[in-house]
Protein backbone atom coordinates (compact mmCIF):
# COMPACT_ATOMS: atom_id res chain seq x y z
CA UNK A 1 0.00 0.00 0.00
CA UNK A 2 1.25 3.55 -0.50
CA UNK A 3 2.09 6.02 1.79
CA UNK A 4 -0.77 8.41 0.40
CA UNK A 5 -3.12 5.66 0.89
CA UNK A 6 -2.00 4.95 4.15
CA UNK A 7 -2.48 8.43 5.38
CA UNK A 8 -5.93 8.22 3.99
CA UNK A 9 -6.87 5.30 5.69
CA UNK A 10 -5.39 6.65 9.21
CA UNK A 11 -7.30 9.66 8.89
CA UNK A 12 -10.52 8.20 7.93
CA UNK A 13 -10.21 6.09 10.96
CA UNK A 14 -9.74 8.62 13.21
CA UNK A 15 -12.59 11.02 11.85
CA UNK A 16 -14.85 7.99 12.56
CA UNK A 17 -13.60 7.45 15.53
CA UNK A 18 -14.05 11.06 16.76
CA UNK A 19 -17.62 10.37 15.86
CA UNK A 20 -17.84 7.64 17.92
CA UNK A 21 -16.65 9.49 20.92
CA UNK A 22 -13.41 7.63 21.05
CA UNK A 23 -11.46 10.67 21.60
CA UNK A 24 -8.30 8.93 22.50
CA UNK A 25 -8.18 6.11 19.72
CA UNK A 26 -9.12 9.06 16.65
CA UNK A 27 -5.86 10.87 18.82
CA UNK A 28 -3.39 7.65 17.97
CA UNK A 29 -4.76 7.14 14.67
CA UNK A 30 -4.06 11.27 13.80
CA UNK A 31 -0.61 10.63 15.38
CA UNK A 32 -0.20 7.97 13.17
CA UNK A 33 -0.78 9.67 10.15
CA UNK A 34 1.02 13.04 11.44
CA UNK A 35 3.96 10.72 12.28
CA UNK A 36 4.24 8.84 8.51
CA UNK A 37 4.44 12.23 6.63
CA UNK A 38 6.96 14.05 8.65
CA UNK A 39 8.96 10.67 7.97
CA UNK A 40 8.65 11.19 4.10
CA UNK A 41 10.69 13.30 2.65
CA UNK A 42 8.36 14.36 -0.30
CA UNK A 43 5.14 14.88 1.96
CA UNK A 44 7.00 16.21 5.05
CA UNK A 45 7.41 19.89 3.10
CA UNK A 46 3.41 19.45 2.64
CA UNK A 47 2.99 22.03 5.43
CA UNK A 48 -1.02 22.58 4.69
CA UNK A 49 -1.17 18.66 5.46
CA UNK A 50 0.58 19.12 8.79
CA UNK A 51 -1.23 22.12 9.88
CA UNK A 52 -4.71 20.24 8.84
CA UNK A 53 -3.91 17.24 11.64
CA UNK A 54 -2.42 19.17 13.79
CA UNK A 55 -5.41 21.56 14.09
CA UNK A 56 -7.45 18.26 14.97
CA UNK A 57 -4.85 17.05 17.39
CA UNK A 58 -5.19 19.94 19.64
CA UNK A 59 -9.11 20.38 19.06
CA UNK A 60 -9.35 16.47 20.18
CA UNK A 61 -6.99 17.53 23.57
CA UNK A 62 -9.33 20.65 24.19
CA UNK A 63 -12.44 17.61 23.98
CA UNK A 64 -10.24 15.84 25.93
CA UNK A 65 -9.50 18.18 28.59
CA UNK A 66 -13.05 19.51 29.05
CA UNK A 67 -14.17 15.52 29.79
CA UNK A 68 -11.42 15.58 32.22
CA UNK A 69 -12.18 18.64 34.07
CA UNK A 70 -16.36 18.19 33.97
CA UNK A 71 -17.51 17.76 37.34
CA UNK A 72 -17.57 14.32 38.48
CA UNK A 73 -20.87 14.61 40.82
CA UNK A 74 -22.66 17.59 39.82
CA UNK A 75 -26.34 18.17 41.30
CA UNK A 76 -28.97 17.27 39.20
CA UNK A 77 -32.43 17.60 39.55
CA UNK A 78 -35.22 16.69 42.38
CA UNK A 79 -36.82 13.97 39.93
CA UNK A 80 -33.03 12.53 39.58
CA UNK A 81 -32.20 12.49 43.39
CA UNK A 82 -35.71 10.57 43.65
CA UNK A 83 -34.27 8.26 41.37
CA UNK A 84 -31.20 7.43 42.92
CA UNK A 85 -33.01 7.08 46.08
CA UNK A 86 -35.54 4.50 44.25
CA UNK A 87 -32.80 2.97 42.50
CA UNK A 88 -30.60 1.87 45.48
CA UNK A 89 -33.17 0.60 48.08
CA UNK A 90 -34.84 -1.82 45.63
CA UNK A 91 -34.53 -4.71 48.11
CA UNK A 92 -37.46 -6.53 49.56
CA UNK A 93 -35.76 -7.43 52.66
CA UNK A 94 -35.63 -4.24 54.48
CA UNK A 95 -38.08 -2.27 56.41
CA UNK A 96 -38.62 1.43 55.01
CA UNK A 97 -36.05 3.33 57.50
CA UNK A 98 -33.51 1.11 56.23
CA UNK A 99 -34.71 1.72 52.72
CA UNK A 100 -34.82 5.78 53.60
CA UNK A 101 -31.20 5.44 54.83
CA UNK A 102 -30.20 4.07 52.02
CA UNK A 103 -31.16 6.20 49.74
CA UNK A 104 -29.50 9.32 51.97
CA UNK A 105 -26.48 7.14 51.49
CA UNK A 106 -26.55 7.13 47.91
CA UNK A 107 -27.71 10.70 47.73
CA UNK A 108 -24.23 11.84 49.33
CA UNK A 109 -22.29 8.75 47.14
CA UNK A 110 -23.88 10.47 44.13
CA UNK A 111 -22.39 13.93 45.30
CA UNK A 112 -26.11 15.18 46.32
CA UNK A 113 -24.71 16.65 49.25
CA UNK A 114 -27.53 19.32 50.22
CA UNK A 115 -30.20 16.91 49.29
CA UNK A 116 -28.48 13.98 51.54
CA UNK A 117 -28.40 16.15 54.44
CA UNK A 118 -31.72 17.18 54.26
CA UNK A 119 -32.27 13.77 54.04
CA UNK A 120 -30.51 12.58 57.28
CA UNK A 121 -31.77 15.41 59.27
CA UNK A 122 -35.12 13.79 58.73
CA UNK A 123 -34.08 10.55 59.75
CA UNK A 124 -32.54 11.76 62.83
CA UNK A 125 -36.06 11.94 64.11
CA UNK A 126 -35.87 8.30 63.97
CA UNK A 127 -34.68 6.73 67.17
CA UNK A 128 -32.96 3.83 65.77
CA UNK A 129 -31.01 5.91 62.72
CA UNK A 130 -30.40 8.65 64.36
CA UNK A 131 -26.69 8.10 65.06
CA UNK A 132 -25.61 6.79 61.72
CA UNK A 133 -27.73 9.84 60.24
CA UNK A 134 -26.15 11.99 62.34
CA UNK A 135 -22.57 10.68 61.63
CA UNK A 136 -23.19 10.68 57.98
CA UNK A 137 -24.82 14.40 57.86
CA UNK A 138 -21.65 15.48 59.82
CA UNK A 139 -19.67 13.78 57.33
CA UNK A 140 -21.86 15.58 54.24
CA UNK A 141 -21.20 19.25 55.68
CA UNK A 142 -17.37 18.15 56.04
CA UNK A 143 -17.92 17.35 52.55
CA UNK A 144 -19.40 20.67 51.69
CA UNK A 145 -15.40 21.98 52.65
CA UNK A 146 -17.43 23.37 55.72
CA UNK A 147 -16.19 22.01 58.80
CA UNK A 148 -17.58 25.31 60.71
CA UNK A 149 -20.97 23.98 59.16
CA UNK A 150 -20.22 20.26 60.97
CA UNK A 151 -19.43 21.62 63.95
CA UNK A 152 -22.45 24.37 64.61
CA UNK A 153 -24.70 21.59 63.87
CA UNK A 154 -23.08 18.98 66.65
CA UNK A 155 -23.28 22.23 68.96
CA UNK A 156 -26.64 22.46 67.94
CA UNK A 157 -27.86 19.33 68.62
CA UNK A 158 -26.02 19.64 72.13
CA UNK A 159 -29.25 21.52 73.13
CA UNK A 160 -31.41 19.27 71.02
CA UNK A 161 -33.07 16.76 73.59
CA UNK A 162 -33.66 13.76 71.32
CA UNK A 163 -30.08 13.11 71.11
CA UNK A 164 -29.07 11.20 75.06
CA UNK A 165 -25.99 12.38 76.29
CA UNK A 166 -23.98 9.03 74.98
CA UNK A 167 -25.12 9.65 71.87
CA UNK A 168 -23.83 13.43 72.05
CA UNK A 169 -20.51 11.90 73.39
CA UNK A 170 -20.46 9.55 70.12
CA UNK A 171 -21.15 12.28 68.23
CA UNK A 172 -18.98 14.33 69.77
CA UNK A 173 -15.90 11.69 69.50
CA UNK A 174 -16.26 10.98 66.01
CA UNK A 175 -16.44 14.51 64.70
CA UNK A 176 -13.16 15.66 66.73
CA UNK A 177 -11.41 12.06 64.74
CA UNK A 178 -12.36 13.61 61.64
CA UNK A 179 -11.67 17.40 62.50
CA UNK A 180 -7.80 15.85 63.82
CA UNK A 181 -7.23 13.91 60.42
CA UNK A 182 -8.10 17.42 59.00
CA UNK A 183 -5.59 18.84 61.14
CA UNK A 184 -7.83 20.58 63.28
CA UNK A 185 -7.47 19.61 67.12
CA UNK A 186 -10.64 21.58 68.50
CA UNK A 187 -12.18 20.51 71.63
CA UNK A 188 -16.52 20.31 71.36
CA UNK A 189 -18.76 21.37 74.41
CA UNK A 190 -20.24 18.59 75.92
CA UNK A 191 -23.57 17.98 77.57
CA UNK A 192 -23.62 17.42 81.18
CA UNK A 193 -25.69 14.81 82.30
CA UNK A 194 -28.25 16.36 84.97
CA UNK A 195 -27.50 14.56 87.95
CA UNK A 196 -30.53 12.97 88.95
CA UNK A 197 -31.66 11.37 86.40
CA UNK A 198 -30.78 8.39 84.60
CA UNK A 199 -29.50 8.48 81.44
CA UNK A 200 -31.81 6.90 78.28
CA UNK A 201 -28.79 5.12 77.19
CA UNK A 202 -28.52 3.23 80.60
CA UNK A 203 -31.88 1.10 79.84
CA UNK A 204 -32.31 0.97 76.50
CA UNK A 205 -30.85 -2.28 74.76
CA UNK A 206 -28.60 -1.28 71.94
CA UNK A 207 -29.85 0.11 68.48
CA UNK A 208 -28.94 -0.20 64.96
CA UNK A 209 -26.16 2.67 65.76
CA UNK A 210 -23.74 2.54 63.24
CA UNK A 211 -19.86 2.87 63.17
CA UNK A 212 -19.42 3.54 59.85
CA UNK A 213 -15.56 3.37 59.96
CA UNK A 214 -15.51 0.09 59.74
CA UNK A 215 -14.43 -2.04 56.47
CA UNK A 216 -16.58 -3.91 54.25
CA UNK A 217 -17.35 -7.07 55.11
CA UNK A 218 -17.88 -10.01 52.48
CA UNK A 219 -17.97 -12.62 54.47
CA UNK A 220 -17.12 -14.57 58.07
CA UNK A 221 -16.06 -17.25 58.81
CA UNK A 222 -17.27 -18.88 62.05
CA UNK A 223 -16.77 -22.10 64.28
CA UNK A 224 -20.09 -23.32 64.65
CA UNK A 225 -20.49 -23.83 68.28
CA UNK A 226 -23.57 -25.49 68.94
CA UNK A 227 -24.99 -28.30 67.29
CA UNK A 228 -24.43 -31.86 65.26
CA UNK A 229 -21.52 -29.20 63.49
CA UNK A 230 -20.03 -27.96 66.79
CA UNK A 231 -16.47 -27.54 66.51
CA UNK A 232 -16.46 -27.23 62.36
CA UNK A 233 -15.86 -23.81 60.89
CA UNK A 234 -18.26 -22.78 58.19
CA UNK A 235 -17.95 -19.64 56.22
CA UNK A 236 -21.48 -17.13 55.55
CA UNK A 237 -21.32 -14.67 52.76
CA UNK A 238 -22.46 -11.63 53.88
CA UNK A 239 -25.75 -10.41 51.94
CA UNK A 240 -26.16 -6.79 53.50
CA UNK A 241 -23.79 -4.62 55.80
CA UNK A 242 -24.87 -1.76 57.84
CA UNK A 243 -21.98 -0.15 59.64
CA UNK A 244 -20.87 -2.84 62.17
CA UNK A 245 -24.22 -4.73 61.70
CA UNK A 246 -23.76 -7.55 58.98
CA UNK A 247 -26.68 -9.98 57.08
CA UNK A 248 -26.23 -13.39 56.88
CA UNK A 249 -28.93 -15.20 54.53
CA UNK A 250 -29.23 -19.01 55.56
CA UNK A 251 -31.08 -21.34 53.32
CA UNK A 252 -33.62 -23.38 54.94
CA UNK A 253 -31.54 -26.70 53.98
CA UNK A 254 -28.97 -25.81 56.07
CA UNK A 255 -31.75 -25.83 59.35
CA UNK A 256 -28.78 -27.42 61.62
CA UNK A 257 -26.79 -24.37 61.00
CA UNK A 258 -29.91 -21.87 61.41
CA UNK A 259 -30.53 -23.62 64.88
CA UNK A 260 -26.87 -22.51 66.20
CA UNK A 261 -27.75 -19.29 66.39
CA UNK A 262 -30.17 -17.50 69.26
CA UNK A 263 -30.43 -14.15 69.23
CA UNK A 264 -28.29 -12.87 72.23
CA UNK A 265 -25.22 -15.33 71.77
CA UNK A 266 -21.75 -13.78 72.02
CA UNK A 267 -20.09 -15.49 69.14
CA UNK A 268 -16.08 -15.30 70.10
CA UNK A 269 -13.02 -16.22 67.13
CA UNK A 270 -15.04 -14.95 64.45
CA UNK A 271 -12.88 -14.14 60.68
CA UNK A 272 -14.26 -11.21 58.72
CA UNK A 273 -12.75 -10.89 55.89
CA UNK A 274 -13.08 -7.83 53.56
CA UNK A 275 -11.89 -7.65 49.79
CA UNK A 276 -8.14 -6.61 51.10
CA UNK A 277 -7.62 -8.14 54.63
CA UNK A 278 -8.51 -10.99 57.01
CA UNK A 279 -9.57 -9.43 59.98
CA UNK A 280 -10.68 -11.38 63.80
CA UNK A 281 -13.11 -10.50 66.24
CA UNK A 282 -15.81 -11.11 67.80
CA UNK A 283 -20.18 -10.88 67.29
CA UNK A 284 -23.12 -10.78 68.83
CA UNK A 285 -26.70 -12.12 67.30
CA UNK A 286 -28.70 -9.27 67.28
CA UNK A 287 -31.67 -10.88 65.20
CA UNK A 288 -32.36 -14.02 63.62
CA UNK A 289 -35.85 -13.80 61.40
CA UNK A 290 -37.58 -15.97 58.90
CA UNK A 291 -37.97 -14.55 55.36
CA UNK A 292 -41.71 -14.33 54.79
CA UNK A 293 -42.17 -13.41 51.25
CA UNK A 294 -40.11 -13.31 48.26
CA UNK A 295 -37.88 -15.50 46.38
CA UNK A 296 -36.12 -16.02 50.01
CA UNK A 297 -38.87 -17.55 51.61
CA UNK A 298 -38.35 -19.42 54.29
CA UNK A 299 -35.27 -18.74 54.34
CA UNK A 300 -33.45 -17.18 57.35
CA UNK A 301 -31.61 -14.09 58.00
CA UNK A 302 -29.17 -14.08 60.68
CA UNK A 303 -28.00 -9.81 61.89
CA UNK A 304 -25.06 -10.19 63.73
CA UNK A 305 -23.26 -7.32 65.32
CA UNK A 306 -19.75 -7.16 64.35
CA UNK A 307 -16.67 -6.53 66.96
CA UNK A 308 -13.35 -6.00 65.30
CA UNK A 309 -10.28 -6.84 67.47
CA UNK B 1 -33.30 -8.81 43.90
CA UNK B 2 -37.05 -8.95 42.33
CA UNK B 3 -39.46 -7.49 44.06
CA UNK B 4 -43.09 -9.59 44.62
CA UNK B 5 -46.18 -8.55 45.71
CA UNK B 6 -48.69 -10.24 46.36
CA UNK B 7 -50.94 -8.25 47.11
CA UNK B 8 -50.65 -6.03 43.52
CA UNK B 9 -49.80 -9.24 42.20
CA UNK B 10 -46.92 -7.41 40.72
CA UNK B 11 -43.33 -8.92 40.00
CA UNK B 12 -40.69 -5.64 39.59
CA UNK B 13 -37.66 -7.01 38.48
CA UNK B 14 -34.10 -5.07 37.78
CA UNK B 15 -32.09 -5.23 34.56
CA UNK B 16 -28.37 -3.59 34.04
CA UNK B 17 -26.65 -2.65 30.74
CA UNK B 18 -23.19 -2.98 31.38
CA UNK B 19 -19.64 -2.56 29.52
CA UNK B 20 -17.09 -0.42 28.11
CA UNK B 21 -17.83 3.49 27.90
CA UNK B 22 -19.11 4.54 24.66
CA UNK B 23 -19.60 0.65 23.58
CA UNK B 24 -23.70 2.18 22.91
CA UNK B 25 -25.42 0.95 26.31
CA UNK B 26 -27.28 4.35 26.25
CA UNK B 27 -28.20 3.70 22.58
CA UNK B 28 -29.66 0.41 23.01
CA UNK B 29 -32.03 2.39 25.77
CA UNK B 30 -32.70 4.96 23.43
CA UNK B 31 -33.70 2.30 20.56
CA UNK B 32 -35.94 0.63 23.17
CA UNK B 33 -37.25 3.79 24.48
CA UNK B 34 -38.26 4.95 20.57
CA UNK B 35 -39.37 1.45 19.32
CA UNK B 36 -41.63 0.02 22.22
CA UNK B 37 -43.69 1.92 23.17
CA UNK B 38 -46.49 -0.12 24.19
CA UNK B 39 -43.77 -1.25 26.62
CA UNK B 40 -42.69 1.83 27.95
CA UNK B 41 -44.22 2.55 31.01
CA UNK B 42 -42.60 6.00 31.80
CA UNK B 43 -40.18 8.85 30.75
CA UNK B 44 -36.57 7.45 29.75
CA UNK B 45 -34.76 9.32 32.64
CA UNK B 46 -30.67 10.28 31.59
CA UNK B 47 -28.01 12.58 32.87
CA UNK B 48 -25.35 13.38 30.65
CA UNK B 49 -21.96 14.79 31.00
CA UNK B 50 -19.72 16.72 28.48
CA UNK B 51 -19.08 14.74 25.28
CA UNK B 52 -22.51 12.83 25.91
CA UNK B 53 -21.23 10.62 28.08
CA UNK B 54 -23.49 8.78 31.05
CA UNK B 55 -22.69 10.23 34.20
CA UNK B 56 -24.91 8.56 36.37
CA UNK B 57 -26.89 6.38 35.05
CA UNK B 58 -30.02 5.99 32.09
CA UNK B 59 -32.99 4.61 33.79
CA UNK B 60 -36.02 3.05 31.40
CA UNK B 61 -39.38 1.75 33.07
CA UNK B 62 -40.97 -1.33 31.12
CA UNK B 63 -44.05 -3.24 31.75
CA UNK B 64 -44.53 -6.52 29.83
CA UNK B 65 -47.61 -7.64 30.56
CA UNK B 66 -49.01 -10.25 32.56
CA UNK B 67 -47.68 -13.64 33.47
CA UNK B 68 -49.83 -15.92 35.00
CA UNK B 69 -51.95 -13.01 36.68
CA UNK B 70 -48.79 -11.22 38.04
CA UNK B 71 -47.37 -7.81 36.50
CA UNK B 72 -44.10 -7.56 35.20
CA UNK B 73 -42.37 -4.31 35.91
CA UNK B 74 -39.01 -4.28 34.60
CA UNK B 75 -36.99 -1.31 35.38
CA UNK B 76 -33.49 -0.90 32.75
CA UNK B 77 -30.76 0.77 33.92
CA UNK B 78 -27.51 1.08 32.27
CA UNK B 79 -24.23 2.15 33.95
CA UNK B 80 -21.09 4.50 33.38
CA UNK B 81 -19.11 3.11 31.26
CA UNK B 82 -16.34 5.01 32.29
CA UNK B 83 -13.51 3.54 34.61
CA UNK B 84 -13.51 6.89 37.08
CA UNK B 85 -16.92 5.87 37.75
CA UNK B 86 -16.64 2.01 39.12
CA UNK B 87 -18.31 3.34 42.29
CA UNK B 88 -21.31 4.43 40.18
CA UNK B 89 -21.61 1.42 38.70
CA UNK B 90 -21.60 -0.78 41.71
CA UNK B 91 -24.05 1.30 43.04
CA UNK B 92 -26.65 1.02 40.06
CA UNK B 93 -26.04 -2.84 40.11
CA UNK B 94 -27.51 -3.51 43.36
CA UNK B 95 -30.33 -5.38 43.85
CA UNK B 96 -30.16 -6.32 39.89
CA UNK B 97 -31.81 -9.63 38.54
CA UNK B 98 -30.01 -9.74 34.78
CA UNK B 99 -27.14 -8.60 32.89
CA UNK B 100 -26.96 -7.41 29.61
CA UNK B 101 -23.22 -6.56 28.94
CA UNK B 102 -22.46 -4.65 25.61
CA UNK B 103 -19.42 -4.97 23.95
CA UNK B 104 -17.75 -3.02 21.76
CA UNK B 105 -17.10 -4.78 18.40
CA UNK B 106 -14.14 -2.07 17.05
CA UNK B 107 -10.65 -3.88 17.40
CA UNK B 108 -9.47 -1.12 18.99
CA UNK B 109 -11.79 -1.76 21.84
CA UNK B 110 -10.82 -5.03 22.34
CA UNK B 111 -9.00 -4.28 25.98
CA UNK B 112 -11.77 -2.10 27.13
CA UNK B 113 -13.98 -5.09 26.95
CA UNK B 114 -12.30 -7.50 28.72
CA UNK B 115 -11.77 -5.19 31.56
CA UNK B 116 -15.09 -4.04 31.71
CA UNK B 117 -15.90 -7.85 32.00
CA UNK B 118 -13.67 -8.26 34.69
CA UNK B 119 -15.32 -5.31 36.16
CA UNK B 120 -18.43 -6.41 36.36
CA UNK B 121 -17.39 -9.84 37.63
CA UNK B 122 -15.82 -8.01 40.45
CA UNK B 123 -18.34 -5.81 41.44
CA UNK B 124 -21.42 -8.52 41.21
CA UNK B 125 -18.81 -10.37 43.50
CA UNK B 126 -19.22 -7.28 46.27
CA UNK B 127 -22.70 -8.07 46.27
CA UNK B 128 -21.97 -12.06 46.71
CA UNK B 129 -23.21 -12.92 42.98
CA UNK B 130 -21.47 -15.42 40.96
CA UNK B 131 -21.30 -14.46 37.46
CA UNK B 132 -21.84 -17.61 35.69
CA UNK B 133 -25.04 -17.79 37.75
CA UNK B 134 -26.52 -14.62 36.76
CA UNK B 135 -28.81 -14.65 33.85
CA UNK B 136 -26.37 -13.06 31.95
CA UNK B 137 -26.38 -12.01 28.07
CA UNK B 138 -23.22 -10.73 26.23
CA UNK B 139 -24.33 -8.39 23.05
CA UNK B 140 -21.37 -7.13 20.46
CA UNK B 141 -22.46 -4.49 19.19
CA UNK B 142 -21.50 -1.68 16.29
CA UNK B 143 -21.65 -4.73 13.57
CA UNK B 144 -22.80 -1.87 11.15
CA UNK B 145 -19.08 -0.34 11.96
CA UNK B 146 -17.79 -2.34 8.99
CA UNK B 147 -19.42 -0.82 6.26
CA UNK B 148 -17.98 2.03 7.31
CA UNK B 149 -14.27 0.61 6.74
CA UNK B 150 -13.63 0.02 10.28
CA UNK B 151 -11.93 -2.89 12.02
CA UNK B 152 -13.94 -4.66 13.35
CA UNK B 153 -12.90 -7.87 15.40
CA UNK B 154 -14.97 -11.13 14.40
CA UNK B 155 -17.45 -12.59 16.24
CA UNK B 156 -15.67 -15.87 16.59
CA UNK B 157 -13.04 -13.41 18.51
CA UNK B 158 -14.99 -11.70 20.63
CA UNK B 159 -16.81 -14.70 21.85
CA UNK B 160 -13.31 -15.98 22.27
CA UNK B 161 -12.32 -13.05 24.47
CA UNK B 162 -15.45 -12.11 26.42
CA UNK B 163 -17.40 -16.12 26.19
CA UNK B 164 -15.54 -19.18 26.26
CA UNK B 165 -15.79 -19.49 29.82
CA UNK B 166 -19.05 -17.70 30.25
CA UNK B 167 -21.10 -19.29 27.61
CA UNK B 168 -24.24 -17.54 27.79
CA UNK B 169 -26.19 -16.07 25.00
CA UNK B 170 -25.14 -13.65 22.78
CA UNK B 171 -25.96 -11.74 19.83
CA UNK B 172 -24.62 -9.46 17.07
CA UNK B 173 -26.20 -6.06 17.05
CA UNK B 174 -25.85 -2.24 15.71
CA UNK B 175 -27.68 -0.29 18.53
CA UNK B 176 -27.56 2.84 16.11
CA UNK B 177 -30.19 0.74 13.67
CA UNK B 178 -31.85 -1.44 16.44
CA UNK B 179 -30.61 -4.83 14.94
CA UNK B 180 -30.14 -7.13 17.65
CA UNK B 181 -31.13 -4.91 20.58
CA UNK B 182 -35.11 -5.94 21.00
CA UNK B 183 -33.56 -9.92 20.91
CA UNK B 184 -30.96 -8.97 23.63
CA UNK B 185 -33.62 -7.87 26.05
CA UNK B 186 -35.99 -10.21 25.39
CA UNK B 187 -33.62 -12.97 25.83
CA UNK B 188 -32.48 -11.49 29.38
CA UNK B 189 -35.82 -11.04 30.15
CA UNK B 190 -36.66 -14.76 29.30
CA UNK B 191 -33.41 -15.73 31.44
CA UNK B 192 -34.28 -13.59 34.40
CA UNK B 193 -37.77 -15.31 34.89
CA UNK B 194 -37.38 -18.81 34.34
CA UNK B 195 -34.34 -17.95 36.90
CA UNK B 196 -36.96 -16.67 39.04
CA UNK B 197 -39.21 -19.64 38.48
CA UNK B 198 -36.13 -21.72 39.63
CA UNK B 199 -35.41 -20.05 42.78
CA UNK B 200 -38.82 -20.54 43.81
CA UNK B 201 -39.08 -23.84 42.96
CA UNK B 202 -36.00 -24.35 45.24
CA UNK B 203 -37.48 -22.08 48.05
Amino acid sequence: MNIAKKIKILLQEAELYHSQGLLNEAMEKYNNAKELIQSNEQLKTNQNLINGISKKILALKEDINKIEKAPKKPEISGKMQDLIKKMVSFSPDKNEDLKALDGAIALAKFGQIKRAISEFNELIKTDSLRIVAAKNMLRCHMALSSMDEAVAQYEQWTSDQRFSTIQLDKLRVFLENILKKEGVEKKLPKREPPKDSIDQDQVEGPDVEEDADIIDINSMGITIYRGPNKGQVVEFKVKFQLGNKVSLLIPIRDKDLIDVFKVGDIINDIQYYSAAALYRGSGTVTSVKEIKIGPLRGDYCVDIKILLK
Amino acid sequence: MAIFNIKKKEIECKIVYYGPGRSGKTTNMEYLYKTYKKQVVGEMVSVDTEGDRTLFFDFLPMGLGQIKGFDIRVQVYTVPGQVQYSSTRKLVLKGVDGVIFVADSLAVRREKNMLSLKDLQHNLKEYGINILKIPLIMQHNKRDLAEQGLPLMSIEQMERDLNRQLKVPSFSASAITGDGVGATLKECLKLTLLSFKKQFKSG
